[in-house]
Order: structure tokens, then C-alpha cells, then sequence
């Protein structure tokens, strides 16, 4: 469980800092796996010795999910990079605030 | 399978590009997908009445669970408070579908309409979940559509940034949101609504239980705006098409809010005096920068953004005070803002149709060349503004007097000087469409036509008639409130 919260820093961490695109999708899907570890880790806290059916089911389905979003993020990406010929956000400023 | 309702939307979801395939071969796809989502609109309104007869039957929950009983089953549970979110989805959802219909100009409109009724039926599905395992899962199938939708006119620069933004964001919103859930699952081993807040009632104070709280607070915050975590909002607003601004700023931000009012109002119920202090300070610095921005904007839909952003913080500010009267006034403000604003939006979408451009500057003086939408535009603005007899009004004086109350008159003070500067901003806009001049661009405008007009009159109607009547529209309100207060009594 303690590696799970580590990994999601991890992921907020280059969530915040990094600059291409691909990298801060690779971000948000190391953050889901900090999550499904979590689930699978303290499923057995619910019971003891055994890993709790509910979690599995869980994580598989999430997994699933955060394969959609990586995948409508990576053809975002795509058409950004068609736009701007660049993969840094640092680029995508052309939205006033 | 599922309830009645969601299974005849998922099945209108599903057959809806059979239907444009069959529309191509006949080489009339427009009117015959546009006809078939209209049929699958109206349909769910028809058994809405049927349905809320039945959850009142039923002693207020209708629990359809899909295998094994409770504690670990994935199930669907529907009370009032559910009904009345869904009838607002599904209204503001047709208004913006029939509107779209002249307003998106694409080759292919079959995976638009598919899109956009996915995300409403994606939407009542979420509040219409038992457990927070199921919520996530309809959660992130609305988050989907709604990035495909903001990212739609995929040739245009703004619309694939401010798209990538939104995933971005939200998508590590949700991440937190799943975070939250599996410490709560390894608190209690369920997630289960009624049993999380059973079991937590009882738990001794754990710092996780605080952790998941705050984390939901963040998670469920950021899809509604609320202030740290807002910037996604005005982008995606400006760059989608305005009947989806209409739909986002309407109801998309609106789930948010009742993913709060859910997680706060039952699960941790039992620790109000822990979260309202936070919720209440996320509220007022909600509105105030809101309001503030929207002082300064000058493109339409980004000032209407703000405002959203705004209105978010007097919703949330009811549900920190957390009386009966205060929630109604929340949800009473939920419904009036969802039909000012997505009237709003699409009247600034009829603008934009006609002069191709946001800047209110250039759109000065278009009451003048377009008499319909420029009075009903007017009519929502004064509403914005809280005019009396409009419907908003009642809303917000709800939670004002309901913040006095309960003790907490310094909450209502701040929200009253808020209501001073969406008034100021809003005044501005009536100077801008109504008063001033017409420029060359505004001046080559005409009246839109019939199709978008429907929707914008139907809206106006249901504004001024929510605004001079309200006694019923606020009569259902309390029943859901009280619904919503006692959700966790009832099990």
C-alpha cells in the first residue's frame, strides 16, 4: 500500500513537471496502476489471507477504462501534433486566460 | 438488465448508427438520425412520470441488482433525488440535440448524435448508481463522450487544445476520485452506498477516511469548477460547439455537483463538522473568481464560462450550510441555472451561427437585426442577474436566507456581494446586444432559423415560467431534499 501511494506521487509528480504530451499520458497511467495495486493490496486486509474477489473485479474493469482514455488521448495527441508539429505543451499556449 | 429507463437509452444508443448507416443508403442521414434522436429523447420523458410514481411506491428507493444481494453486488438504486437530476439531463440534452441539428455543419452527423446521447444516458446512469464502484463506471463513459465532444471540430486548433486539456485534467480528477474509492473499500471492504455510510458511522476517526474525503472532494470538484482546479472549464466551453457549452455548462457540471452531494450528503454524513469548514471555503472562492473573470472577459461564451464557474460556488455554498432549506435552494438552483444557462449558451451559439464571432464587441447591437433570440437572450440575462421575477432568483434568495438560518450570516453576506458582480457583468452584456450601435459585422445578421428557435423559445418559457410560479418547481425541490438529507436513515 505504501507503494501504491508512492507510485501515484510519482505520477502526479510528472503529471506537473513533464512537457510531452506522450509523457503526461504515461502520467496518468502510471497513476491507475498506483490505484489498481492499491485495490488489490488492501483486498486483503478485507479478507484475511485471501485476495477479495470484489478487487479483482474491480481492477480489471478499470483497467479497461483507462485503456479508453489512453487511447482518445493518444488520437488528441495525434491531431495536436498535426496541428502544431510539436509534442511539447508548453506550445499548446495559444488560449488566452 | 438495468432499470427501464437506462435500458431503453442504452439500446437508443446502440441502434442510433445502425439508424445512419440505413439514413446513408437512403441518402437522407440528417433527417432521419435527427428524427430517430428526437423519438429517443422523448421516449425517457414519457417514462420519467411513470417512473417516479413507481420510486414513490416503493417507499422512495428502487434497487435493481444485477447478481448477487448487497453488500457486494453492483446494483442500481434510484430515489427522488436521482429522478429529478435525470429530468433535468434529459431536458436540457433534447433542447441541445434539437438545436444541433442546424448548428453542427458536418459531413456525417450519425457519430455526433451517437456521442452526445451516450454522454446523457452515460450521465443518468451515474445518478442513478447504488454503488461507487458503478457511478465510476458510468463516470468515466460521460467523461469520454464529453472530451470526444469538446474535441469534435477536430480540424480547428482551439477545440484539440483546449480538448487535451480537459482529458488531462479530468481524467487525473477521476484517477483521484478511483484513488479515494480503494481506501475506502479497504476501510469497510464494500462499496456499496448505504453500507460505506453504515460502516463509517460506526468507525472509529482513521486519518484514510480523511484522505478519501478530501481526495472526493477534489476529484468530484474539479468536473463541477470549482475554483483550483477550474482552468479546464472556460477553454472547453469557448471551443466546443454551443450546444455542447450548452449541455457541459448545464448538466456535464452539474453530475460533478451531485457526485458531491452524494459522496458528502451520505457517506460521510456522519462527519459534517469536518467538511463543511473546507467546502465552504472552496465555495466562496469559487464565486468570487468567477465572477471577478467573468468582469473582464469579452468573448461571449468565455464570460458565460465564468459564470458558470460562479453559480457552481452558490450551489456548492448551500450544500456547505447543509440545512434542509439551504439544499433545497441548491437544487432548486440546480434546475434554474441548468435552463438560464444552457439558454444562454444557445443564443450566444445563434449569434456565433450567424456572425461567426465571439467578441462581444463585435456583436453589439444584434437585438436590432435578430428581435427573437436577441428579447429571449435579454430575458436570460436579467435572470442571470437575479432579477425577481425571474427564476433564479428564487434560488439563490433560498440559500441566502437559509445561510442566516443557520448561523451563518457571513457566508450569506459574501455570496450577496457576489450577486452584485454577475449582476454588473451581466448588465454589460444587455448594454453590448441591446443598446449599443450595430458594427458591420452584426448589422449583416438575420433572424436564425425555426429549428434553433424552438429550443431557445421552449427555455425562455420554462425561465419566466419557473420565475413567476415557482411554488411547485420549489415544492419538488424539497421532497428531494428531504429526500437527499435522510438517504442514509432509510437502510
Amino acid at each position: 500500500m505504501a507503494c501504491s501511494v508512492i507510485l501515484f506521487f510519482i505520477g502526479l509528480y510528472c503529471l506537473v513537471v513533464k512537457r510531452n504530451m506522450i509523457r503526461l499520458l504515461i502520467a496518468l497511467e502510471i497513476m491507475m496502476n498506483a490505484v489498481n495495486l492499491n485495490f488489490i493490496a488492501l483486498s486483503s486486509y478485507v479478507v484475511e489471507g485471501a485476495v477479495h474477489p470484489l478487487a479483482h473485479v474491480f481492477t480489471v474493469l478499470s483497467i479497461g477504462i483507462s485503456g479508453c482514455i489512453i487511447a482518445l488521448g493518444l488520437v488528441i495527441t495525434l491531431y495536436a501534433y498535426r496541428h502544431y508539429g510539436t509534442l511539447d505543451v508548453r506550445e499548446l499556449r495559444r488560449l488566452e486566460h | 438488465m438495468f432499470t427501464p429507463l437506462l435500458d431503453a437509452l442504452f439500446l437508443f444508443v446502440l441502434t442510433t448508427p445502425l439508424v445512419g448507416l440505413m439514413g446513408q443508403r437512403v441518402k437522407r442521414e440528417k433527417t432521419v438520425v435527427a428524427a430517430y434522436i428526437t423519438f429517443a429523447f422523448i421516449f425517457p420523458l414519457m417514462l420519467i412520470p411513470m417512473f417516479y410514481s413507481e420510486v414513490l411506491w416503493k417507499n422512495g428507493v428502487l434497487v435493481a441488482c444485477v447478481s448477487s444481494s448487497p453488500p457486494e453486488a453492483v446494483c442500481l438504486e434510484v430515489n427522488a433525488l436521482s429522478v429529478f437530476m435525470a429530468l433535468i439531463f434529459l431536458v436540457i440534452g433534447f433542447m441541445a440535440c434539437l438545436f444541433s441539428v442546424r448548428e453542427v455543419e458536418l459531413g456525417s452527423i450519425t457519430g455526433y448524435y451517437t456521442v452526445l446521447l451516450g454522454m446523457i444516458t452515460a450521465m443518468i446512469g451515474v445518478v442513478f448508481s447504488g454503488d461507487l464502484f458503478t457511478l465510476f463506471i458510468f463516470w468515466e463513459a460521460m467523461c469520454i463522450c464529453s472530451y470526444t465532444l469538446v474535441a469534435f471540430k477536430k480540424e480547428l486548433w482551439e477545440s484539440i487544445e483546449s480538448g487535451y486539456k480537459y482529458l488531462i485534467m479530468s481524467s487525473a480528477g477521476s484517477i483521484t476520485i478511483l484513488f479515494a474509492l480503494s481506501f475506502l473499500y479497504g476501510l469497510t471492504g464494500t462499496l456499496n452506498i448505504s453500507y460505506l455510510s453504515m460502516s463509517l458511522a460506526g468507525a472509529e476517526r482513521n486519518p484514510m477516511t480523511y484522505m478519501a474525503l478530501l481526495m472526493l472532494i477534489v476529484g468530484f470538484g474539479l468536473q463541477a469548477g470549482m475554483v483550483p482546479f477550474h482552468t479546464w472549464l472556460p477553454d472547453a466551453h469557448m471551443a466546443a460547439p454551443s450546444s455542447i457549452s450548452a449541455v457541459l455548462s448545464g448538466i456535464v457540471v452539474k453530475a460533478g455537483v451531485f457526485g458531491l452531494f452524494m459522496v458528502l450528503l451520505t457517506i460521510f454524513a456522519s462527519l459534517y463538522e469536518s467538511w463543511y469548514i473546507i467546502l465552504a471555503a472552496f465555495a466562496v472562492l469559487t464565486m468570487f473568481v468567477g465572477n471577478l473573470s467573468a468582469l473582464l472577459q469579452d468573448d461571449i461564451k468565455r464570460l458565460l464560462a465564468y459564470s458558470t464557474i460562479a453559480n457552481t460556488g452558490y450551489i456548492l455554498l448551500g450544500l456547505a450550510i447543509g440545512s434542509h432549506r439551504a439544499l433545497t435552494g441548491s437544487l432548486f438552483h440546480v434546475l434554474n441555472h441548468a435552463v438560464v444557462k444552457a439558454l444562454l449558451f444557445l443564443c450566444a451559439g445563434a449569434f456565433i451561427h450567424k456572425t461567426r464571432t465571439r467578441s462581444l464587441k463585435e456583436l453589439a447591437g444584434i437585438r436590432r437585426v435578430m428581435p427573437v433570440t436577441g428579447t429571449i437572450f435579454i430575458i436570460g440575462t436579467l435572470s442571470l442577474a437575479s432579477i425577481p421575477p425571474l427564476n433564479i432568483f428564487w434560488g439563490e434568495l433560498t440559500i441566502i436566507t437559509a445561510g442566516v438560518e443557520a448561523g451563518m450570516p457571513l457566508l450569506s453576506f459574501l455570496m450577496t456581494i457576489n450577486l452584485v458582480f454577475s449582476a454588473a457583468y451581466c448588465l454589460r452584456m444587455i448594454q453590448m446586444i441591446a443598446i449599443k450601435e450595430e458594427t458591420s459585422t452584426s448589422k449583416k445578421a438575420r433572424e436564425v432559423s425555426i429549428p434553433m428557435l424552438i429550443p431557445i423559445l421552449a427555455l425562455g418559457f420554462f425561465s419566466v415560467l419557473i420565475g413567476v410560479h415557482p411554488s411547485p418547481f420549489q415544492a419538488f425541490a424539497e421532497a428531494v431534499a428531504e429526500v437527499a438529507l435522510n438517504l442514509t436513515s432509510e437502510v
